[in-house]
């Protein structure tokens, strides 16, 4: 099995996170973690990057779940780029087009969240 | 259609070409949408209507509006029964009386005439149309037109059903999938996540992300002692009390559904009334050890029996971890008492003497089993000056590594201070003050000492709250030694201890022990007794002292038989010669 890994990255008050690897029951507490020190940190607009991401299983779709109510109460977004086919799949079949905004490329993802404030 | 010489001539003036490159376009694609489009759009064109609609057949006699052009789009999903079953193009007033509604139906959106399309002679939908433009009634040349145009497309639509069919087919079949690799990963990952907290955080997350729900309850407890260990309502459970009604749920039920049966009406309103749309028992053997609830979901749509089947797999699933994560945690626990039991028997044991000093004229036995919780029980016989003997029995309370640490203490000050010429009451003081600074609330120690004078052949003592010695005369009385004063460790000395002496002559047996041989118990749980044991001392007195020792021990035995002992076995006897 691949290695997960969250990395993170800050820009134009957007924070960034790439992740690699196999999104599982695993490797679930690893996001929870990058998702719980960007809310503490008050970094509400959040694009994560699937680019390297080859596998995300529901438990991993949970954290997502677990945090867009937080970061939307506090007028913010997780918006999702660059999926690979199988992932986007997986968030299709789970109906979570309709819950998150969904692009290709993150340049996108990042222009929605607006000039900087 | 031969039989109307007149309309097959007209028909002629149709060009056949276009008919011919409709057939083409059509039966090229498997996308339904796209054939119905073509195929209502050419009939509508060519016939000069502005309205139409297309009808697929979903069940018997039931037909699903699934276009709709030039009325209103919001009949789109509306679904119509027609018991006749038509063969041909019909004009609308013409639909048997059965059909009334209908009839009325069709005339309210402008629909005129009625198509069947037809595939290897099943009907698989439906075309209507409106008027035609300028008035023109559709005469039987163009009903045999459209007839024909609707039946070249027939086959496709047959096969753009069953493509998407297989579609949906496949996608339930990618969502089981999906459902099971959730399962497996949970597995996978519970095997190995021995943290209850732990293994209800991935519980949480895949149900959020497979289920696409946010607000949901984790309860687990059996019965009355339910309690919420993870949850996200808009109205928080006040308790698990309500929950308490569900313990006969078998299996996952949705709110709707329990709301039905009489005996969970009341429960599925308090549920309603938290948002609460399912219930899923976390079930071990049959039995309730857990709850999930789960609000609505996220992305809409209502629970089908399948989710509430994979929410029951899951939840059974994730309780068993649960309990093995929690079975885990206690073997632990228990593994360390017994390391703690067995560093405490180590410690006993070696403050017990490993060997007994010979002295002249006497006979000492001692014997000493510890119960399997390790008491805290002590015996010593030290020799003080060469004529001079100390023997001492004590009985820590509580047990374990605690008594076994406070017994180290007792004999430390007691090796201390009997050698010091000091009184035996004095010393019995200093013992105690020592000991009383460093116990802990509720901590005290039994104890009994005397020091026999080879000199003299006479023995002072005090016993300071312990079961009072034996001292057996040769001559068949009993003396119990009881002089001397409160029991060790509870506070200062306020009281001096007293101290007495008793002789010990020729064929005089003193025997010392501790509560663990008088109430060693039997498994109708009663005691053995001072009686008992007066009995089985006094028969065997002649004896030596370590088989007198091996006959209470041969009684006890026999009494308790296979009842586990509860408390430290100590004896001391010392046997005049």
């Amino acid at each position: 099995m691949s290695e997960f890994k969250v990395h993170h990255r800050d820009g134009e008050g957007v924070s960034v996170i790439d992740l690699k690897g196999y999104l599982d029951a695993h490797t679930a507490p690893d996001l929870e973690n990058a998702f719980q020190k960007l809310i503490n940190e008050k970094k509400f607009n959040i694009v994560v990057n699937c680019r390297d991401l080859s596998y995300i299983s529901s438990a991993g779709l949970g954290v997502f779940m677990a945090y867009i109510e937080d970061v939307r109460k506090n007028q913010g977004d997780i918006k999702l780029t660059n999926m690979s086919p199988k992932v986007y799949n997986v968030f299709d079949l789970l109906g979570f087009p309709i819950l998150y905004e969904i692009y290709k490329d993150e340049l996108e993802a990042v222009g929605k969240f607006g000039p900087r404030k | 259609m031969h039989n109307k010489r007149p309309a097959q001539k007209q028909s002629s003036s149709y060009d056949l070409l276009p008919l011919f490159e409709f057939s083409n376009v059509v039966n090229s694609s498997l996308d339904l949408k796209f054939i119905l489009d073509t195929v209502l759009l050419t009939v509508m064109g060519k016939m000069l209507v502005s309205k139409g609609m297309v009808l697929l057949t979903r069940e018997k006699h039931g037909y699903e509006i699934v276009n709709a052009k030039g009325v209103d789009a919001g009949l789109v999903g509306q679904t119509i029964t027609l018991t006749q079953v038509l063969r041909k193009a019909t004009v609308t007033d013409r639909l048997s009386s059965a059909n009334k509604p209908w009839v009325t139906f069709f005339k309210a959106n402008g629909q005129k005439l009625i198509v069947p399309i037809l595939a290897q002679g099943r009907v698989v939908g439906l075309l209507t149309l409106g008027e035609r433009l300028g008035g023109k009634k559709y005469a039987e040349p163009d009903k045999q037109l459209i007839h024909s145009l609707v039946n070249l497309s027939g086959s496709a639509v047959e096969k753009a059903l069953m493509i998407d069919q297989l579609k949906e087919v496949n996608r339930d079949l990618d969502r089981k999938l999906q459902e099971l690799n959730t399962l497996f990963d949970l597995g996978k990952e519970f095997n190995v996540v021995l943290q209850p907290e732990k293994v209800i955080r991935l519980l949480t997350f895949s149900l959020l992300g497979q289920i696409g729900v946010n607000r949901y309850a984790i309860c687990l407890g059996e019965g009355k002692n339910m309690q919420v260990v993870a949850s996200r309502l808009e109205q928080e459970l006040a308790s698990c009390d309500v929950l308490l009604s569900l313990q006969e749920l078998t299996r996952a039920e949705s709110v709707e559904e329990l709301a039905r049966k009489k005996k969970f009406a009341d429960v599925a309103a308090l549920l309603r009334q938290s948002g609460i749309r399912v219930a899923v028992p976390m079930l071990v053997q049959r039995e309730v050890k857990g709850m999930i609830l789960l609000g609505d979901r996220m992305r809409g749509g209502s629970y089908e029996r399948s989710d509430l089947e994979f929410l029951s797999s899951l939840a059974n699933l994730a309780i068993i971890s649960i309990e093995n994560a929690r079975l885990f945690r206690e073997t632990l626990e228990k593994q360390r008492m017994e390391d703690e039991l067995a560093i405490a028997r180590e410690i006993q044991q070696g403050l017990l003497p490993r060997s007994l000093p010979s002295i002249p004229g006497f006979e000492v036995a001692a014997i000493n089993v510890p119960s399997k919780q390790v008491g805290g029980d002590y015996y010593d016989v030290l020799a003080i000056s060469p004529t001079e003997y100390v023997f001492a029995i004590g009985d820590v309370s509580g047990k374990g590594t605690g008594a076994a640490l406070l017994m180290a203490n007792v004999q430390a000050s007691l090796r201390a201070f009997a050698p010091m010429g000091l009184s035996m009451s004095e010393a019995t003081s200093r013992i105690n003050n020592l000991t009383s600074q460093n116990t802990g609330q509720g901590k005290f120690i039994t104890f009994f000492w005397g020091t026999l004078d080879l000199k003299s052949g006479m023995m002072r003592y005090v016993n300071a709250g312990h079961n009072p010695p034996y001292l057996f005369r040769a001559d068949g009385t009993l003396e119990k030694l009881d002089v001397g004063g409160i029991i060790l460790g509870l506070m200062a000395t306020m009281t001096p201890y007293e101290e007495t002496s008793v002789s010990m002559q020729k064929g005089d047996v003193l025997v010392m022990y501790t509560d663990g041989v008088s109430e060693a118990m039997n498994s109708k749980e009663e005691d053995f007794t001072e009686e008992r044991l007066e009995e089985i001392l006094r028969t065997s007195l002649s004896l030596p002292a370590g088989e007198i020792i091996a006959n209470v021990r041969t009684a006890l035995e026999l009494y308790t038989r296979d009842t586990p002992q509860s408390d430290d076995i100590t004896m001391l006897v010392v046997k005049a010669l």
